[in-house]
């Protein structure tokens, strides 16, 4: 779980590898020569000012963004820059919202059912029925984002707290192979905060996780490596405390 | 002082006849009723031939039927109504003479042809320039060499430029049917037809071209070539020119769509109707013109304009707060709402007007058309396209120096930023409801001038108008005329080859080809804001 | 599966399926005029054309302004049949061309005309003619993610670019006119009371059998990702659904079922002609929807077996108020009963239970 402090090891085999990727709108460059590898069941907090392109880093590894110029590559074969996000999706990559995204109309339940991993075409999806091992599933699901009480109360009525663990559980129904997590804990309470540091520190290791957070009580929680991201380029990288030590760092954060 | 000379000039040109033609009249007359009709025929061209303006009003006479024979071979014309009949050599009275009494001087079809040739060229002196344009037209079709002296004359008394050169035209098609004439002159003639390049200079050359005489087919074969080329040419420019007429409706038709559609993501499914009160806004006014001061019947569509931005734009304001303020967010609720407004406007101008076409008048600068090269230009369409871009000039001012225009660039952007910077977005919405409502209504005021003003109306270009803001692109008034522009020339450019029907539909397949390259349209406002 | 709204309503249609001929062929004094039955059949057919519509619209958010297209199409293929069937019994007496073609001077039947002399092959046309062309439209628009007002407003110019194509003489459809002076279908007289019966009847089925496919589809899990795309397309890509392929499925099912609805139309009204697919037309499709309740499908049906019925009321009585009434409906749906009058009723009748109600449906 611990990471080597300092300089990047070489990594024989990263799960998700981004090399030199730029990508600008209108003129203003939201990502700019971004490199960033990802090795298997690895756990990385991604910080940033507001504005820094953490957002648009995710849109690029999930296809909904495509670069203007360099390299993404997933597992070392898979060029994602060709993929669109339901591609992207089955391949194994799961991404939370930074706002959360659930479907309001439907159960709790139906959200979860919907994005177990399953087959899904149209013609599959319209002849399955639910199963045992779904169901029992789903009461996991529910159980470990303490939403059973309200399996059957339509989403859009959840609170936002409420709305975050079920897109939490909505991702781990998918059972990605990479989570992109965009700030997570907006809108919890900060028991629920701390929860969220565990439950995703639980995950890593067999699943590769990228947490975009701003609050640093949750990145410290998560003890992990850090990237730092500043107008859309990496500004420093490793332990909390040593890159918040750094003098850059810190303009960046308090300076001006 | 110029008619003076016109005269003048006019005397000049009979005296080369001189007083032998004065006698000649006479005799001409009195050689008219008899005879075979070839005989009838050719008196009746020797007539046309003197020039004289007696002959015209005794030929006319004879088209009309009204030359009769007293019983003692005198040559009256009757005058239908009265039955009061006058010599036909010089007008003198021959009271009223019984009907039983008069022989009819009878035509057929070859003294008729005559008579038409005849009578053209009297008109050739005919004191309006019009009537002598449209003599000389007819000069020129007809390519009688016997008519050279003629033309000779009535171009040595020309003022006009314009008919002169036609007059000059016709004579070089004449000289070229001349089998006398000599070489260099038909080689001239050729260059002066190939000049005009039109029909009637390639009907008048075709024949040159298979001529015996080598030096001049070839000539007349290259003319040809060149004609084709002309024509070919106008050809492309006049449909460029109704492209951009085209083209100038759907601007004026789509732009107020584009503002609304822009700023607020709104489609105004009752756009069509607000451009159909417009319409009848000037029907209106016309209506109080004629009834109460026809002397400014010149000014109503002056008048008319201010009036109808004034109502389409009041009601779009009404409609925009009374239903589009409640769907906000809700685009297609929009949609169907506004329809339903279409609907009831429809139904109610149907009940106050009823459901005939209204007859709106063009004021006389609007009436007419004027030729550019082989081109027809008509001035309703040149001022609507004028008008059209003059609108456009004054709303891109009105977007880009003025508060207001500030304000809505700020909320087609980024509405939610905007409001958070203190611009009130309802204001503004109902402002740019209004103002592309009053843009409609202006449409209406030009759409009123080239089409049936009809509850209808609004129908007809509201798909159009549709295709014109999707293919642009919303939110950029630039996008939404080069859209217009290209919508509508290429439907011109279509129909000679596809037909009206089958060019508007390739339109709209390649439209909906079109949307899937670029879903935004030519001009898309690009932003986060706009994909959420 | 079939809950206890749509129970109600096919309870309803099956009581009407058996007292109506009961009522026009059994009873003495004819208690149902003949005119009526043809009229009620025309309104199942309307009825299921509004399930199709709600099928795009209420269920996965695509507001199709061009349904009638599918509609007219269907009608078409039918009428092409029953036009072969007149055979020599027409005006010309010509017995290898219809009358219009005659009239254009047409001496062979075009090939797509071919085999529509054959029921089986008409019938089957009836949902591949829409069923393709909404196929290839909707795999242009949805692939490219034209949505919103876009999609609506190019599906208006597809019903419209129809509409002028089939306007042309020769595009083999009778232009103007269309394809009117039917004889009779499968053998059977169109003129008679009992066929005009038999076509109501099999219209009645038409709407049962759409409404309860249609419930199925909705009920299926591929029917709870339709609600995910219309709710949040975005996010229903990121589970990994290919939203275009479900948007295409549904579109092309639905576009089918108007197609079965426009050829059962067509005898029952005797023409079929190309301003079927006026874009105005389509348009009323969408206030059925609207005022039954998308996303009902019972609310659909309901509606617009209301509004139509309404409109030969009114276009009778008083015909300068139809398009008052129609526009106002408009409006007043969308701005006081945006989930239709069966979606109000229920969330009155949930909130009288205190259970609360159900999320409004997004457009
Ligand atoms: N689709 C887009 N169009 C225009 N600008 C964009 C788009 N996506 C991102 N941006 C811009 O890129 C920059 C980075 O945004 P983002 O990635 O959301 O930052 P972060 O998530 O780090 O706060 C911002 O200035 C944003 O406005
Ligand atoms: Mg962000």
């Amino acid at each position: 779980m611990t990471q080597p402090i300092g300089g990047l090891p070489p990594v024989a085999q990263p799960q998700l590898y981004l090399d030199g990727v730029s990508r600008s709108f209108d003129g203003f460059k939201a990502i700019n020569n971004l490199s960033l590898v990802i090795e298997h069941g690895e756990l990385r907090a991604v910080i940033g000012p507001n504005g820094a392109g953490k957002t648009t880093m995710m849109d690029i590894i999930t296809g909904k963004t495509r670069p203007d110029t360099g390299q993404v590559l997933w597992e070392q074969t898979v060029d994602l820059t060709r993929l669109d996000e339901a591609a992207t999706a089955r391949l194994g990559i799961g991404r939370k919202f930074q706002k959360p995204t659930v479907f309001e109309s439907h159960t709790v339940q139906d959200n979860l059912t919907l994005a177990l991993k399953a087959d899904r075409s149209p013609w599959a999806t319209l002849f399955r029925r639910g199963s045992a091992p779904e169901r029992s599933r789903i009461d996991e699901l529910l159980a470990l984002t303490r939403l059973g009480d309200h399996r059957f109360r339509l989403a859009g009525a959840l609170s936002h707290g409420q709305k975050q663990w079920l897109e939490i559980g909505m991702l781990l129904a998918q059972e990605p192979r990479l989570l992109l997590v965009d700030e997570p804990a907006a809108g919890m309470t900060d028991a629920e905060t701390m929860l969220t540091a565990d439950l995703l520190k639980s995950i890593a290791g067999e699943r590769s996780v990228i947490v975009v957070e701003h609050d640093m009580e949750f990145v410290r929680a998560l003890g992990c490596k850090v990237t730092v991201l500043h107008q859309g380029a990496v500004l420093a990288e490793g332990r909390l405390d040593a890159v918040s030590a750094m003098p850059d760092v810190i303009e960046v954060y308090l300076g001006r | 002082m110029t008619s003076l000379l016109r005269a003048l000039a006019l005397l000049l040109a009979l005296g080369c006849a001189g007083a032998a033609a004065a006698q000649d009249f006479a005799g001409l007359i009195a050689a008219l009723p008899g005879g075979s009709y070839a005989d009838r025929a050719k008196v009746v061209k020797d007539l046309g031939l003197t020039g004289d303006p007696r002959a015209l009003v005794v030929l006319r006479a004879l088209e009309a039927d009204d030359l009769k024979v007293l019983a003692d071979g005198t040559p009256v014309i009757v005058n239908d109504k009265t039955g009061a009949a006058v010599a036909a050599v010089d007008g003198s009275d021959r009271g009223t003479p019984a009907a039983d009494s008069l022989d009819r001087v009878k035509v057929n079809n070859a003294v008729r042809r005559a008579l038409r040739s005849a009578i053209g060229m009297l008109t050739l002196r005919d004191p309006d320039p019009a009537r002598r344009l449209a003599a000389a037209r007819d000069a020129l079709k007809a390519a009688d060499p016997d008519q050279i002296e003629a033309l000779d004359a009535a171009l040595a008394a020309e003022t006009d430029a314009g008919v002169a050169a036609t007059l000059a035209e016709a004579r070089a098609a004449a000289v070229l049917k001349s089998p006398d004439a000599a070489g260099p002159d038909q080689l001239a003639a050729i260059a002066t037809l190939a000049a005009r390049g039109d029909d009637a200079a390639r009907a008048a050359l075709t024949p040159v071209a298979a001529s015996a005489k080598p030096d001049l087919a070839k000539a007349a074969q290259a003319a040809l070539a060149r004609i084709d080329e002309a024509q070919r040419f106008w050809g492309l420019a006049q449909n460029l020119w109704y492209g951009l007429s085209l083209g100038s409706v759907l601007m004026l038709a789509a732009v107020g769509l584009a503002i609304t559609f822009g700023v607020m993501g709104v489609i105004n499914m009752a756009h069509g109707e607000l451009v159909m009160l417009g319409a009848y806004t000037t029907f209106v006014v016309q209506q109080v013109i004629r009834a109460e001061a026809p002397g400014l019947f010149g000014w109503s569509l002056v008048i008319a304009a201010p009036l109808a931005f004034v109502v389409a734009g009041a009601v779009g304001v009404v409609i925009e707060r009374g239903i589009v303020r409640h769907l906000y967010g809700r685009p297609l609720e929009t949609l169907l709402a506004t329809w339903g407004v279409s609907l009831m406007l429809q139904q109610a101008v149907r009940s106050a007007f009823g459901p005939d076409n209204r007859d709106v008048g063009n004021p006389g600068w609007m009436s007419g058309a004027f030729h550019l090269g082989q081109m027809q230009i008509t001035w309703n369409r040149l001022w609507i396209l004028v008008f059209a871009f003059a609108v456009f000039a004054v709303l891109l001012m009105v977007l880009k120096r003025t508060p207001i225009g500030l304000q809505m660039r700020a909320v087609t952007q980024n509405r939610a930023m905007a409001a958070n910077m203190g611009i009130r977005t309802g204001r503004v919405d109902a402002l740019t409801f209004g103002l592309g409502s009053g843009i409609a209504g202006l449409a209406g005021v030009a759409l009123s001038q080239i089409d049936n003003v009809s509850p209808n109306l609004g129908q007809n270009y509201i798909v159009d108008s549709f295709m014109v803001v999707v293919f642009g692109g919303a939110g950029n008034i630039w996008g939404t005329m080069a859209g217009a522009f290209t919508l509508g020339i290429a439907n011109k450019f279509l129909e000679p080859f596809a037909g009206a029907v089958l060019g508007k539909i390739l339109i709209l397949v390649g439209i909906i080809l079109f949307i899937q390259k670029r879903p935004r349209g030519l001009f898309a406002v690009k932003g986060r804001a706009v994909e959420a | 599966m079939i809950d206890r709204r749509m129970g109600i309503f096919l309870a309803g249609l099956f009581v009407l399926a058996v007292v109506v001929p009961v009522g026009n062929l059994a009873l003495a004094g004819q208690p149902v005029p003949t005119y009526l039955v043809a009229l009620i059949g025309k309104y199942l057919c309307y009825a299921l054309l509004a399930v199709a519509l709600d099928l795009v619209w209420g269920y996965c958010g695509i507001l199709s302004l061009g349904h009638g297209a599918f509609f007219a199409l269907g009608g078409y293929a039918m009428g092409m049949y029953l036009m072969r069937e007149i055979g020599d019994r027409g005006v010309y007496a010509n017995p290898s061309v219809p009358d219009f073609m005659v009239f254009i001077g047409w001496k062979e039947l075009p090939w797509y005309w071919w085999g529509f002399d054959h029921f089986a092959l008409a019938a089957a046309m009836v949902v591949i003619a829409p069923g393709l062309l909404a196929f290839v439209f909707g795999w242009f628009a949805f692939r490219s993610r034209v949505t919103g007002v876009y999609l609506s407003i190019i599906t208006q110019a597809m019903t419209y670019a129809l509409m002028l194509a089939f306007f042309r003489n020769d595009m083999g459809f009778g232009g103007n006119n269309g394809l009117t002076d039917f004889k009779d279908i499968l053998g059977f007289d169109l003129a008679q009371p009992a066929t005009k019966v038999g076509l109501m009847v099999l219209s009645a089925l038409a709407l049962a059998g759409g409404l309860v496919l249609a419930r199925w589809v909705t009920g299926s899990r591929l029917g709870k990702v339709l609600v995910c795309v219309r709710d949040a397309e975005s996010r229903t890509r990121f589970l990994g659904y290919r939203v275009e392929h479900y948007k295409l499925f549904i579109f092309t099912l639905s576009a089918m079922m108007a197609g079965v609805a426009g050829a059962l139309y067509v005898p029952q009204v005797g023409i079929i002609n190309p301003s079927e697919f006026s874009p105005a037309n389509s348009i009323e499709i969408v206030i059925w929807v609207a005022l039954g309740g998308r996303g009902t499908l019972v609310g659909a049906a309901l509606g617009a077996i209301v509004v139509a019925a309404a409109k030969t009321v009114l276009t009778g009585a008083l015909p300068e108020a139809w398009l008052y009434a129609l526009g106002a409906l408009f409006i007043l749906v969308t701005l006081v009963l945006p989930t239709g009058v069966v979606g109000a009723l229920e969330d009155t009748l949930s909130r009288l239970r205190g259970t609360p109600p159900r999320k409004e449906a997004k457009a």
